[in-house]
């Protein structure tokens, strides 16, 4: 799988974890690598569940510190990419 | 009793019905609750939430298949829990007919006091983490489980959804709870110590852990056919049936409700409660009498001046006996002549919030001048001496209604509620 695939891969699922985890309904197919973690409107302790979820889903172990500088999904993906997801 | 003169303000606040909000298995809009009510159609069904093969039981009222989850949408909101969904979605209504919120956000602040009364609170959230925990291990769990499963996330959620800032809590006394809430806020209200409280009561909990434990300890009928299946006072009655649901109504004082010109939809006259302090489940004639005694007292009426009783009337053999004897006990002669009506064989038992379901339809009675009828009650119960409602609905007289409320753990909760004014 390219470099690109496997980053779009990896947003759709994380699409699909947001999902589950947000308190409000928002129009996912609307997020894509450039969309800011914030404008996402999750909390620290919505974060918390994502990383739960991203942790139950991806099999990948991410603390809270490790998303800290993260500033949209696109950096997110690398990220789970880098750390085996 | 106390002289309760001294410990109120100089001069008693009325305490009015404002909005009311509904969700049960006959539907999430009251005209809708009420047609099904006077044309005898029960929502109790066959159970679709999980699969029930294994159970003894296999019925249930289930809010209909998709209103929630479309009323959470419209507030642009995810399934959290169920009995934290249906809390939101009837405050939204009952908030919005009291003229309190508009129907669409931004909404800002207001000092609005939240009580919700719960059986089992966040059982969904319990089950989820209860599944989780046995199938991952501690490591497993949810980093939100505790605010998810925490009681008050109830009130708490409604509090947030609609930014109200008076306090937020839940009452948890089986299925007195949305009782004592109610009755809480009335007294917060008529005492002074709240202008306006968003009060009633939320239970969903229909998963296979909730159920299962309800399925074994003896109170549900095991009659098959939904329709036949809940028989208050009937003398074949079986037991009851468990139903989902939540309600919600908006108190404040009338000065404040005229003052603003709110539509009045009724009053709350009095309240009275007690404990039976003798059995964990079985109930006492004599606490729930004096529960009644005390709200009649409270609200400074003689039991002949009662035109309606909307009884807990759960269906089961001990409590509809004993019911009975302990409203004929409180309310004398009069017990000949009052009304009587029980509508869990339209709803299920909705446990914590069957008080505010039952407060509702006793408020949506008296308005019509109405009450509906009573279903499966072909042979009433000679044990069960008391006007009850047959088949056919009945015209009521204008005046003030008594709702019973009584729960596991001998908690008695009795409202007397007036039309409106």
């Amino acid at each position: 799988m390219s470099e690109k695939s496997k980053t779009e891969s990896i947003i759709r699922k994380l699409r699909e974890i947001m999902e589950t985890c947000a308190m409000e309904e928002l129009d996912w197919s609307k997020y894509g690598p450039d969309s800011t973690i914030e404008s996402l409107g999750l909390d620290s302790l919505t974060i918390l569940d994502l990383l739960y979820d991203v942790e139950q889903e991806l099999g990948v172990h991410l603390e809270a510190r490790d998303i800290v500088s993260i500033r949209n999904m696109g950096e997110m993906a690398s990220l789970l990419i880098d750390k085996g997801a | 009793m106390p002289d309760r003169s001294s410990s109120r303000i100089s001069s008693p606040r009325r305490v009015v019905v404002t909005g009311m909000g509904i969700a049960c298995a006959l539907g999430i809009e009251e005209a809708v609750v009420w047609k099904n009510l006077m044309a005898g159609k029960t929502g109790i069904g066959h159970l679709r939430a999980f699969d029930t093969t294994a159970y003894k039981i296999r019925i249930g009222a289930e809010v209909p298949e998709g209103l929630i989850r479309g009323k959470l949408k419209e507030l642009r909101r995810r399934p959290i829990d169920r009995a934290l969904d249906l809390a939101v979605v009837v405050a939204w209504d009952a908030l919005a007919q009291a003229n309190l919120i508009t129907r669409e956000p931004p909404w800002s602040e207001q000092d609005v006091a939240v009580l919700y009364g719960t059986g089992v609170g966040s059982a969904q959230s319990h089950f989820n983490a209860f599944s989780t925990f046995f199938e991952k291990g501690p490591r497993g769990l949810r980093p939100t489980t505790v605010p998810r499963c925490m009681y008050n996330a109830i009130s708490a959620g409604v509090s947030m959804q609609f930014k109200l800032t008076g306090s937020n809590y839940v009452v948890v006394s089986a299925c007195n709870s949305a009782a004592n809430a109610m009755g809480t806020a009335f007294r917060m209200i008529r005492d002074g110590y709240a202008e306006k409280v968003l009060c009633g009561g939320s239970d969903g909990f229909f998963d296979p852990f909730f159920f299962g434990v309800w399925n074994n300890i003896g109170v549900l009928s095991p009659i098959e056919d939904p329709a036949k299946a809940c028989r208050p006072f009937a003398r074949d009655r079986r037991g009851t049936v468990l139903g989902e649901g939540a309600g919600a109504i908006v108190l404040e004082t009338l000065d404040g409700a005229s003052a603003r010109g709110a539509r009045i939809r009724g009053e709350i006259l009095g309240y009275g409660e007690s404990s039976d302090a003798s059995h964990i489940t079985r109930p006492s004639g004599e606490g729930q009498a004096k529960a009644i005694r005390r709200a009649l007292d409270d609200a400074g009426l003689q039991p002949r001046e009662i035109a309606l009783i909307n009884a807990h009337g759960t269906a089961t053999h001990s409590n509809d006996a004993t019911e009975s004897q302990s409203v004929r006990s409180a309310l004398g002669p009069a017990a000949d002549r009052i009304p009587v009506m029980a509508n869990k064989s339209y709803f299920g038992h909705v446990l914590g919030a069957s008080g505010i379901l039952e407060t509702i339809t006793t408020l949506l009675a008296l308005e019509r001048g109405m009450a509906p009828p009573n279903l499966n009650l072909e042979n009433p119960d000679p044990a069960c001496s008391l006007n009850l409602i047959g088949k056919e609905p009945v015209t009521i007289n204008r005046g003030p209604a008594m709702k019973n409320s009584f729960g596991f753990g001998g908690a008695n909760g009795v409202l007397i509620v007036g039309p409106t004014i």
